[in-house]
């Protein structure tokens, strides 16, 4: 392999770590806030590429305001959901919780996805690039900007949760009702809003990363089933429900896919996805990270 | 402890002879129906509900969604496929065959989770499906990939009548041992480790043990099926282990009812030639599945069997007084 092949290589792994690591941590928050399983954030990275595109192409808008409205609309998306269905099955929810709410996830998921076959067709509905043009970098390797822009606002996207969930009230409301449920209600906290408001940021996780990969991976009704089977291998990699340790997980995932896919072939990533997790549940079943949450979900 | 069993309403239900009733009622199918297409239709909804039941008897009875069904049901159909166009093997033994081989990766996924919560044997299992999907499908050698393998049929006749009696068979015996093993010692453990993992293992329940029979007969079954499955359709793609197949299954279950073991079969038969004439819409076909898996689980849990059961309830107690 040469030298470019190489870097481009690390640079897509990082570029779909950045990616995986945001879907993950939408999982993350889900089961370590409100024990939901779930198996549908793949679909709202789908619904945020589909807002972006819109956007972009039939309004015409500026592409970071194309994201952002990607961003807005998948928020509302997950307000919705929690605010409905979930809601309402909370109400007589009693041991069976994880297997229900795992369901209803799938069940949803299924709905997203055949939703958008039809309402836009099996189609790829993809844009060219958001701002075209590449830099080059060590004199001989150009990067595309769009790439760069992308893995820069995952960044941003995810340091700007950390620093809302450790330093303003809500975020550490949030953290709260993770660590203790009926604690957090004794305290004061309106457990509701909150399971709205974790919702609806797990939801948008999603939808920021389809937006902003938009020019690299194009719209599509099924686009979501890869990203999701990966964000799950990040968080059994991290250690379920640890948000900062799927940042790291989301790399490593990025990376081994990318190099696998590189050096082996197509189809070989989800063997070694397999091959990963069953390394994984041998040697520490926990995650790499996990121990510091295991109490919520052992509950 | 029997009476605990005979308080439950679904119990007087299967005193009426219902499932009985039922078989009987599946088996005339053929009989009073001439066309083939109907019988066609029959047998492929016989077929989604036996593996509905089968993966009822996870969901159902230990908490554990295997979400990764549809690779253990394609794994025997390819075990089958190949070792009888291969090696010549007789398709009875390739059943038997491709039973073993869901099972046995029935028991490694179960070593490798079943210590754990529910969560991990749900994740471990699809992720072994997308392996093996992307397997069937790279390894063009042995699996033919996308092209698809074709399998010989297992009866030599025109007739659809061998095929569908040789289901009606496999899908009462899987009944039978599922039902038996719920109704004796071992499905008591298994309701108190679906109800609550901590208060069965206080009462020295091993869960690990139970959870691993469960799950292990449950992928074998779905092994089983799936060789059939080659025989009868004739041509295998790696499609057939993909996660849609798994969740139009878990969906039909839940719709069903869950915990009813008959439940999925009826939800089939009903909703399977339904669904035939949707066939050229195959989204809004896929719709229906996942607005009906949401509805059923988000307004009335208890699915089919659970309408049924309240019936048999309501009519106890008119008897009663």
């Amino acid at each position: 392999m040469d030298f470019p092949l190489i870097w481009n290589t690390l640079l897509v792994g990082l570029l779909r770590g950045g990616l995986y690591s945001l879907i993950a941590i939408g999982l993350s928050i889900l089961l370590g806030v409100m024990s939901i399983i779930s198996m549908m954030n793949g679909e709202l990275y789908m619904i945020g590429a589909y807002i972006a595109y819109f956007s972009f192409t039939a309004f015409k808008m500026n592409p970071l305001a194309a994201i952002f409205m990607a961003a807005v609309g998948t928020f509302l998306v997950g307000v919705v959901i929690e605010r409905g269905p979930f809601r309402y099955m909370r109400r007589r929810a009693g041991e069976d919780w994880y297997l229900n709410s795992f369901l209803l996830t799938v069940g949803l998921s299924f709905l997203l996805r055949n939703a958008a076959v039809l309402l836009w067709k099996p189609t790829y509905r993809g844009i060219r690039w958001y701002w075209g043009g590449t830099v080059t970098i060590f004199g001989s390797v150009g990067i595309s900007v769009d790439r760069l822009v992308a893995l820069l606002i995952a960044i941003l996207s995810i340091t700007a949760l950390q620093l809302f969930l450790h330093n303003t009230n809500i975020g550490r409301a949030i953290r709260a009702v993770s660590q203790d449920e009926r604690g957090a209600m004794l305290a004061g906290i309106n457990i509701g809003n909150i399971f709205t408001l974790s919702f609806a940021i797990a939801c948008m996780m999603g939808g920021i990363a389809g937006a902003s990969m938009l020019s690299i991976t194009p719209a599509f009704p099924y686009m979501g089933t890869a990203p999701n089977n990966y964000a799950w291998l990040v968080v059994m990699l991290a250690g379920l429900g640890n948000v900062s340790g799927a940042i790291v997980g989301g790399l490593i995932v990025g990376m081994v896919e990318a190099i696998s896919f590189q050096l082996i072939g197509e189809g070989w990533p989800a063997v070694i996805s397999a091959v990963i997790l069953i390394i994984v549940l041998v040697v520490k079943p926990s995650g790499i990270f996990g121990s510091a949450v295991k109490g919520v979900w052992e509950r | 402890m029997q009476n605990v069993i005979a308080l439950r309403p679904r119990e007087y239900i299967s005193q009426l002879g219902l499932p009985f009733f039922g078989i009987v009622l599946l088996a005339a199918v053929p009989l009073v129906a001439k066309d083939e297409y109907i019988r066609h239709l029959t047998l492929i909804g016989m077929l989604f509900g036996a593996q509905a039941m089968v993966s009822d008897f996870t969901i159902g009875f230990i908490n554990i969604s295997n979400f990764g069904f549809a690779a253990f049901f394609g794994l025997g159909a390819y075990t089958t496929g190949i070792l009888t166009t291969q090696y010549g093997i007789s398709p009875w033994v390739g059943l038997l065959a491709g039973m073993l081989m869901s099972g046995l990766l029935g028991v490694f996924t179960g070593v490798l989770t079943m210590r754990l919560r529910g969560l991990y044997v749900s994740i471990m299992a699809w992720f072994m499906a997308l392996a093996l999907q992307a397997l069937t499908l790279v390894m063009v050698k042995v699996t033919r990939g996308a092209w698809g393998l074709f399998v010989n049929p297992m009866f030599t006749s025109e007739s659809i009548l061998p095929s569908f009696y040789t289901l009606l068979l496999i899908t009462i015996l899987i009944y039978i041992v599922i039902k038996t093993i719920i109704e004796s010692r071992i499905g008591l453990a298994f309701r108190a480790i679906g109800m609550d993992v901590d208060y069965a293992r206080a009462s020295g329940v091993n869960p690990t043990r139970y959870k691993m029979v469960a799950f292990t007969l449950s992928c074998a079954f779905a092994g089983l099926l799936g060789a059939f499955y080659a025989h009868f359709i004739g041509i295998l793609t790696p499609e057939v282990m993909g996660t849609q197949r798994t969740v139009e299954i878990i969906a039909l279950n839940v719709i069903g009812g869950r915990g009813s073991v008959w439940g999925g079969l009826l939800a089939a038969l009903l909703v399977i030639p339904l669904f035939e004439y949707l066939k050229s819409l195959m989204a809004i076909r896929l719709i229906i599945y996942g607005a009906l898996l949401v509805t059923v689980m988000v307004f009335y849990p208890a699915g089919m069997a659970g309408l049924i059961w309240s019936a048999g309830d309501m009519l106890k107690r008119r008897k009663v007084e």
